[in-house]
């Protein structure tokens, strides 16, 4: 053994504790108190970083402000706000970013509910489709949009053609006012459906089994096993999903864009490129920055619907360890 | 414990297809696609008949296409790794700083650490065209408007909240008492959170740092908004790229798969921590 | 500085939020001196612990070991072994690695350092699973990793956190023989937190009791058992639990004495001011002898079962107002035959405790035995 004991009256540590002690009391204190900012003090910054634009965008949207005409600029106040009221444009704009965060949300939940159920047991085939079902979530919306692109175009497309079979001599896809929605839908549920599914379905397979074999044992029919005690089970996983799905889906830009940017004419003008095209193209800086805040009105409710169902969720499945 | 008739697994079989079909056939479609030729491309009616070339890889490797009618630079490589940078540089960045704030947010319930975490969050889920656009105007002021810092910077926005909740999350787990016994044992803060925090967060850190670096690839707005033509990533890219080649299929879709060839290997190599990630931590699979 | 105080602890206070965990806690313990902290679960022993090892910092209040303030100082710099009752082993690191670090703390060579951790470990009996992981270890080699971690680096102070709580009752009886030796060899100050009356008398030299964050005595294992300070505290060490009666204390001739059922129990060493006030008469169950009905001084009783608890056999019996009595006699002493029957109350094992204030009220006897 180490020889370093107390046995020995003054030893060698006695005298180590009290020299120790200077320091540990500068360094213990002041590191107690300031550490945590310490660490934390980058993420601080981001914070910061993020509050700045954020409160510029405010301040331009209480502007009059286009590129266009410099010698105009000065506050308006809620001009760019009450414009809106009576303005066709704002109410498309509105208009078209619910039915799209509406109806991509509803057909992911029923999709990706459905493929959940179908792939609940853990079977090696159905481990082996739900990681394969990750691809498309993996893949940019950008770039999935462009893959649609291509598979929809009018020459060669393979999609298409398979129109062309089913009938549909001319079906113009994106480019056809009647089946821009429903061609951009088409992508966000390609890119999206998987990750509904996984979250329903980690939560399917971390449902207690007793309910289910009192239930089965009580000769409760499946379909109605599904109802009265599935469904109301999962519903915790349903709602923090599709709030996540929705907060998401009502900012989308990058699939609208990459498509239609927000064509034809103004059928898929949602809230972010329409603010895009106002911010670049007819430079209404301030008439773009009004929408956004309205677009961050919207979101701000739903994530903090979000945040909350999020945490009993996660406190729920972090107790359950 | 459920009695399945064949009929029902028949209809079973032919729905999980009917999925894996609809999910796949894109990328498989879009995989063939890249190895023909326009002629094979145009035929119609499609056909899955065709030998293979790799010439449209070769052109985007070459960096230039010469066709019959001209030739044209393609810039595409540079693009890669435009996004090769961004992304790892800004995974690196917000595992640098994320790691310890979480630590920081999970060990020492500090005054304001709620609202700073809560503050990155709410933020993750605003629109980012919101943040995006009066910055386009402090990055000239800031003259960083054409250096990878500035959008490394800004990438920050995405990667950093997601580091800070999945890591913090793994943080909160170790017991207390772990990390007393290593202090208690005579090691400082730091040996500790070196010693015993990270290497038992670990599996929360790869989790966070794959996820973070998938988002940042995918991500398109902020490139587009932010970044000048040298230094964009594959999505804005591509989508230039398609503007300039105008009828050179192969070639974009080529440039598709490399795009998305990086995040779909991750995915496929690490899925058990990205279905982790996802969730973020709100379910434990 | 007075050497002789391994650690000191001075009006030592914490709270979490509103609930007050730990309310001026004083205690010394002389160097080289086991003191046991025991209380129920909740009294605040863990925090009291981890506020001593430096993992908490108390609200207010001071630490010193060896005579040093190390309040402030932050727990590496402290110099103190502990053992956690979840053991809180590395689960990333094996056994030896565990064992070892504070060790390499203090920057050890190698060679010395492997031997060290080699000879705890023999010590305790696990040198062979060094190269073990926490999870591939038995429960009972967890916790003595966890103790070896503790003792390794040989400090002058060793917290022991309840570290026989998780283990099964074989290797908890076997480590209770054992651990005396261990810290007796050492001579390092220890103190031990138990929620286990058995383990506080068998390990400790005193034993400080804790209750809502209190220190409600501190005396000799005997001391506490024979003259506890409270009905609380009489009623958490023994096993059978201590009978208590409810009395009122009158004067009979020169002598103070109480009515059980009928019969006078005298109370030679009571004083006045007892007589009249509402009280508490306790006795413990090996403190009554098992008479014949018809003995003087006897209460009669009648013994409705009987059953054997360890080394003992407990009487459970019926008095003629119906209050329910214990009484316990070693198993090998032969038994009067069930029901009717005399309690005769050994004089010097009667407690009385005020009935308001629950305190034990001091017999003028006492005074003289103080010497434990």
């Amino acid at each position: 053994m180490t020889g370093r004991s107390h046995r020995f009256g003054l030893s060698p540590r006695f005298e180590k504790i009290s020299e120790v002690q200077h320091k540990g009391i500068r360094a213990g204190r002041i590191s107690r108190e300031v550490l945590p900012y310490l660490l934390s003090l980058p993420a601080l910054l981001v914070c910061i970083g993020i509050l700045i634009p954020f409160g510029t965008a405010i301040w331009y949207s209480l502007q009059r402000y286009r590129l266009s005409q410099p010698w105009n600029r000065g506050m308006n106040w809620g001009e760019n706000y009450l414009n809106f009221l009576s303005e066709p444009d704002f109410w498309n704009t509105l208009q078209v970013s619910l039915v799209y965060a509406g109806l991509t949300v509803v057909l992911e939940l029923l999709l990706g509910l459905g493929i959940a159920l179908l792939l609940r047991r853990r079977t090696r085939l159905n481990n082996f489709i739900s990681v394969i079902l990750l691809m498309p979530l993996m893949t940019a919306p950008v770039l999935a949009a462009l893959m649609f692109k291509l598979m929809t175009n009018p020459n060669f497309g393979i999609l298409s053609y398979f129109m062309q079979l089913a009938g549909f001599e001319d079906f113009r896809w994106g480019s056809d006012p009647s089946t821009a929605l429903f061609t951009v839908i088409l992508v966000d549920i390609w890119v999206y459906t998987p990750f509904m599914m996984i979250l329903l379905l980690a939560g399917l397979r971390s449902l207690p089994p007793q309910p289910f074999e009192a239930a089965a044992l009580d000769g409760v029919p499946r379909w109605q096993q599904f109802w009265r005690i599935t469904l109301p089970m999962l519903m915790p996983y349903v709602l923090t999903a599709s709030l996540f799905r929705l907060l998401d889906s009502i900012q989308q830009f990058d699939i609208i864009y990459a498509l239609t940017q927000g064509g034809p004419g103004d059928t898929l003008m949602v809230f972010q490129v329409e603010a895009y095209l106002n911010f670049f193209q007819s430079t209404n800086i301030g008439r773009s920055a009004a929408l956004l805040i309205i677009l961050w009105a919207i979101t701000f409710v739903l994530s903090n619907m979000f945040v909350k169902n999020w945490l009993r969720l996660r406190e729920r499945a972090r107790g359950e360890i | 414990m459920q009695h399945q008739s064949v009929l029902e697994n028949w209809l079973r079989g032919i729905a999980l297809a009917l999925i894996v079909l609809f999910f796949m056939f894109p990328i498989f479609w879009i995989l063939l696609m890249s190895l023909q030729t326009n002629e094979t491309i145009l035929r119609s009616p499609p056909s899955m008949v065709f030998s293979p070339t790799l010439s449209n890889y070769q052109a985007i490797f070459a960096g230039r296409l010469d066709s019959n009618a001209a030739s044209l630079d393609i810039r595409f490589l540079g693009n890669l790794w435009n996004s090769i940078i961004l992304s790892v540089g800004s995974v690196g960045v917000a595992l640098l700083f994320g790691v310890p704030a979480a630590y920081a947010f999970a060990r020492y319930k500090f005054r304001g650490s709620e609202d700073i975490a809560f503050t990155l969050l709410s933020f993750r889920f605003a629109p980012p065209l919101l943040v995006l656009l009066p910055l386009t105007s402090y990055f000239q002021t800031l003259g960083i408007a054409d250096t990878y810092f500035g959008l490394i910077w800004v990438y920050q926005l995405i990667c950093l909240p997601l580091i800070l909740w999945i890591v913090r999350g793994y943080f909160e787990d170790i017991p207390a008492d772990v990390e007393h016994a290593y202090r208690i044992a005579g090691h400082g803060w730091f040996a500790t959170f070196r010693n015993i925090a990270l290497p038992l967060a670990r599996p929360g850190i790869a989790a966070a740092g794959l996820l973070a670096f998938i988002f940042a690839w995918n991500n398109f707005i902020f490139a587009l908004v932010l970044a000048s033509a040298d230094k964009q990533p594959v999505t804005v890219g591509a989508l230039a790229f398609v503007t300039a080649s105008g009828i050179q299929y192969g070639q974009i879709a080529a440039a598709v798969v490399l795009s998305i060839a990086p995040t779909l290997a991750l995915a496929l190599y690490a899925q058990r921590y990205l279905v982790e990630g996802l969730s973020l931590g709100a379910v434990k699979g | 500085m007075s050497v002789t105080a391994g650690l000191s602890v001075t009006s030592l206070s914490k709270s979490f939020k509103d609930l007050q965990v730990l309310d001026k806690v004083t205690f010394d313990v002389p160097k080289s001196e086991t003191l046991v902290l025991f209380g129920p679960s909740g009294a605040g022993k863990t925090v009291l612990l981890r506020c001593i090892a430096g993992a908490v910092d108390a609200d207010s209040g001071t630490v010193q070991i060896d005579g040093d303030d190390v309040t402030q100082v932050p727990p590496e710099s402290r110099g103190v072994g502990m053992a956690f009752q979840n053991f809180a082993l590395f689960p990333h690191m094996n056994a030896f690695e565990n064992i070892a670090s504070p060790l390499r703390a203090q920057r050890q060579p190698r060679l010395s350092l492997a031997e060290t951790v080699d000879s705890v470990a023999r010590l305790l009996k696990i040198d062979h699973v060094l190269d073990h992981a926490p999870r591939e270890l038995s429960n009972g080699q967890k916790q003595r990793t966890a103790l070896a971690r503790a003792l390794a680096a040989e400090p002058g102070l060793l917290l022991l956190d309840d570290p026989l709580r998780n283990v099964d009752a074989k290797l908890r009886f076997e480590m209770r023989l054992e651990l005396p030796r261990l810290l007796a060899d050492r001579q390092a100050t220890v103190v031990y937190v138990t929620q286990d009356y058995k383990e506080a008398m068998a390990l400790g030299d005193r034993i400080a009791v804790l209750d809502q964050g209190r220190i409600v005595q501190i005396g000799s294992a005997a001391a506490i058992y024979r003259r506890p300070a409270n009905i609380t505290i009489a009623k958490l060490f023994g096993d059978p639990v201590i009978n208590l009666l409810e009395v009122v204390p009158e004067r009979e001739k020169q002598a103070i004495s109480v009515q059980v059922s009928n019969q006078q129990i005298m109370l030679p060493h009571a004083a006045d001011d007892v007589i009249g006030r509402p009280c508490m008469l306790g006795i413990r169950p090996e403190d009554i002898a098992i008479t014949a009905p018809d003995v003087p001084a006897a209460v009669p009783v009648s013994i409705e079962a009987e059953t054997p608890l360890n080394e003992k056999i407990v009487s459970l019996a019926i008095t003629q107002r119906g209050r329910e009595l214990l009484a316990s006699r070693p198993a090998d002493v032969a038994s009067p035959s069930a029901g009717a029957a005399g309690f005769l109350f050994n004089g010097d094992g009667v407690m009385l405790f005020d009935r308001e204030s629950e305190r034990r009220i001091d017999m003028q006897s006492d005074s003289g035995k103080k010497t434990a």
